[in-house]
């Protein structure tokens, strides 16, 4: 089973944005990065680092079974990504219908599976309300729920 | 010191329906309070309703989750109350796991850590769910008295109120300092009773207020957690003044034998076997005080308000137009394990709903087995409660029983409470001339005089219909089992004011 296509969606505008925020030159990997990042310090400050890690483990093992190059992914004890930027294949970024996005602020579709699983699980365990109101908190100038967004950018 | 220079305690909603009332008008600003109890007995629930009604984003509500439930699973779960407004997170209530300094460091960096995020989030309100947990870390430098202590006069400075969550059992209540400490300990119980669940709260203390003692009911819905005060919310109201208005039954040969009617505010209690008429007697009641203007409720155990208002509708009572027009409630009642508090809240919302004047409760041995079973040890309490309280607000209560038939005693009702009521109708079969017949007579009307005859009756599809006069050819009447005298003569009706027979 994939993620939903509404997680996947939130998933890369989000990617979208923060690779907006990035310098041009860097590998598309880093987008996801940052945005792994953030979740892992909102979600742990309440969640706990252990409820984090539990639930970015969750994410990962479901995430492999859509991308097979997060096979040597790891999440640390303390709920960090480990090893995501080796073993980039970049021909995952090429799926139909997301060139165009792609073009324009390529992100790691391998990031896109990662994050909205993890969404995915948030989605099951708190709803969509809760949801997105704590990644509002984290990301303010995202269009989370928008449809007229440009980007990943509130229009 | 006159009163103006006192300082003024502003106090908090709470909340939590009924709590209130309970806590003598809400929580006091920046006291710093211990919500104990088993596991699940509503603790985090409670303090969740208090941190919604009170966080704003300007001075927000801090939750700090410790060692036990998942924040995550927390929330998913809480998220199920209606009071839970998901918007409110996290820019008004922020939760914190200490998990990992707990686990890592001891109780000095568990302080450390709040007094961080107390100092960046000034916020109004400060839970700390479950503190109990870090206590159980013997490796701890700092002892849990000390940190309490000092974690309350933190935060005290800091303005907050704050909540401490802890799983305690009942023998862990005394003498243990930690309680000292605290503005105000919440205690909270879940006993089962046979086969039902009572939990009941109890305010061991709240300094600088008036909280009413004693246990009280609480029940966990989808709204939480609601709590009934055993004062019934009834506290700060003031008692009607005596009324000298007669209320009628719609029964003239009736209203006659009660000296004029029921008086305003009465307690009148109806006992007979079952088929004597007490439930279509007071149907009329109600109907009539409907006629006369005044709203009423009809609380129903035994039957549904469907199937009460047909067989009202079969007497010629129309209880549904009433209802429609806001005249009238009809109270099914009947979770097994009510508690009379529970009961008269729903009641006195419907009092006060529909401004009502008399009350129906039909009948008592319903109402009892409604109740949980711990609650039916109480009962006759309960209802010494419960009709001081509604007599107090000037509500007419009208309570049906249903007393075993006897050839060799005549009892009132099968629960003591004759006490508690103001006036006695009983309804008995006697057998007469070969037929069981059916006869009426005040037994008591407090405060007033009434008729001593005793007259027969019959049910007919206009209601209960006084037949003729007194019965004056019988000895033995209220026996069942009456002897017809030699002499047959009709002495006429006796009126309240000749005493009668």
């Amino acid at each position: 089973m994939t993620a939903s296509p509404h997680m996947r969606d939130l998933a890369r505008r989000l990617l979208t944005y923060e690779a907006g925020a990035g310098k041009t030159c860097e590998p598309i990997e880093f987008p996801t990065l940052r945005v792994y990042e953030k979740l892992r310090k909102g979600l742990g400050e309440f969640a706990g680092v252990a409820g984090f890690q539990s639930l970015a483990s969750r994410a990962l093992v479901l995430a492999k079974t859509e991308a097979p190059s997060l096979s040597t992914v790891r999440i640390a004890a303390d709920g960090a990504l480990q090893g995501f930027e080796q073993g980039v294949d970049n021909s995952e970024c090429s799926i139909e219908g997301d060139k165009d996005k792609a073009a324009e602020h390529p992100v790691s579709e391998r990031g896109v599976i990662l994050i909205s699983r993890l969404f995915g699980l948030l989605l099951i365990f708190l709803g969509e309300a809760l949801t997105l109101s704590l990644l509002r908190i984290t990301w303010p100038g995202a269009a989370l729920d928008d449809c007229n967004s440009e980007n990943g950018r509130k229009a | 010191m006159s009163t103006q220079n006192k300082v003024k305690i502003n106090k908090l909603p709470t909340g939590v329906s009924g709590l209130d009332e309970i806590v003598g008008g809400g929580l006091p600003e920046y006291s710093f309070n211990i919500i104990a109890g088993a596991p699940g007995s509503g603790k985090t629930t409670l303090a969740h309703q208090f941190v919604f009604a009170n966080a704003t984003s300007e001075r927000p509500a801090l939750y700090f989750t410790v060692l036990g439930e998942s924040a995550i699973k927390m929330l998913r779960y809480q998220q199920q109350y209606t009071f839970f407004d998901p918007a409110k997170l996290p820019g008004s209530i922020r939760f914190i796991n200490l998990s990992q300094v707990v686990l890592e460091k001891d109780l000095g960096a568990v302080l450390e850590q709040i007094t961080r995020e107390v100092e960046k989030a000034n916020p109004a309100v400060v839970v700390v769910d479950s503190f109990r947990t870090m206590v159980r870390r013997p490796e701890s430098e700092m002892d849990l008295q000390s940190f309490i202590q000092r974690l309350a006069l933190f935060l005290a400075s800091w303005q907050a109120t704050t909540f401490l969550i802890g799983e305690y059992a009942e023998e862990e209540l005394r003498d243990n300092p930690i309680f000292t400490v605290a503005d105000g300990l919440f205690w909270l119980r879940q006993t089962a009773e046979r086969n039902s669940i009572v939990r009941k709260l109890q305010i061991i203390k709240l300094r600088g207020q008036d909280s009413v003692p004693g246990l009280h009911t609480f029940r966990i819905t989808d709204a939480g957690v609601q709590a009934f005060s055993r004062t019934f919310g009834l506290s700060g109201h003031a008692k009607n003044p005596p009324s000298h208005r007669r209320l009628s039954f719609g029964i003239a040969e009736l209203d006659n034998m009660l000296g004029g009617g029921v008086r305003e505010g009465d307690s009148v209690l109806i006992a007979g076997s079952s088929g004597t008429g007490k439930s279509v007697l007071a149907t009329q009641f109600i109907a009539d005080g409907i006629r006369q203007g005044e709203p009423g409720i009809v609380a129903v155990f035994e039957e549904r308000p469907q199937a009460y208002a047909e067989r009202a509708a079969s007497l010629g009572l129309d209880l549904e137009t009433p209802q429609k027009d806001g005249k009238l409630e009809i109270l099914y009642l009947r979770p097994l394990d009510l508690s009379v508090d529970e009961t008269m809240h729903s009641i006195l919302d419907a009092v006060q709903k529909i401004g009502a004047k008399r009350l129906v409760i039909d009948s008592l041995a319903g109402f009892e087995m409604a109740l949980s079973p711990g609650f039916r040890a109480d009962f006759r309490e309960s209802l010494y409660r419960m009709i001081f309280a509604l007599t107090g607000i000037g509500v007419t209560i009208l309570s049906t029983v249903e007393v075993d038939e006897s050839f060799t005693e005549f009892p009132f009702s099968t629960y003591s409470i004759s006490f508690l009521t103001d006036d006695i109708i009983r309804l008995r079969y006697v057998s007469i001339d070969g037929q069981l017949r059916k006869i009426m007579v005040v037994i008591k009307m407090r405060g007033g005089n009434h008729a001593k005859d005793i007259r027969e009756y019959e049910i007919t599809s206009n209601g209960v219909v006084i037949l003729g006069k007194r019965l004056i050819n019988y000895q033995g009447l209220i026996s069942g089992i009456p002897v017809r005298l030699e002499k047959h003569e009709s002495i006429g009706e006796s009126s309240p004011d000749t005493g009668g027979a």
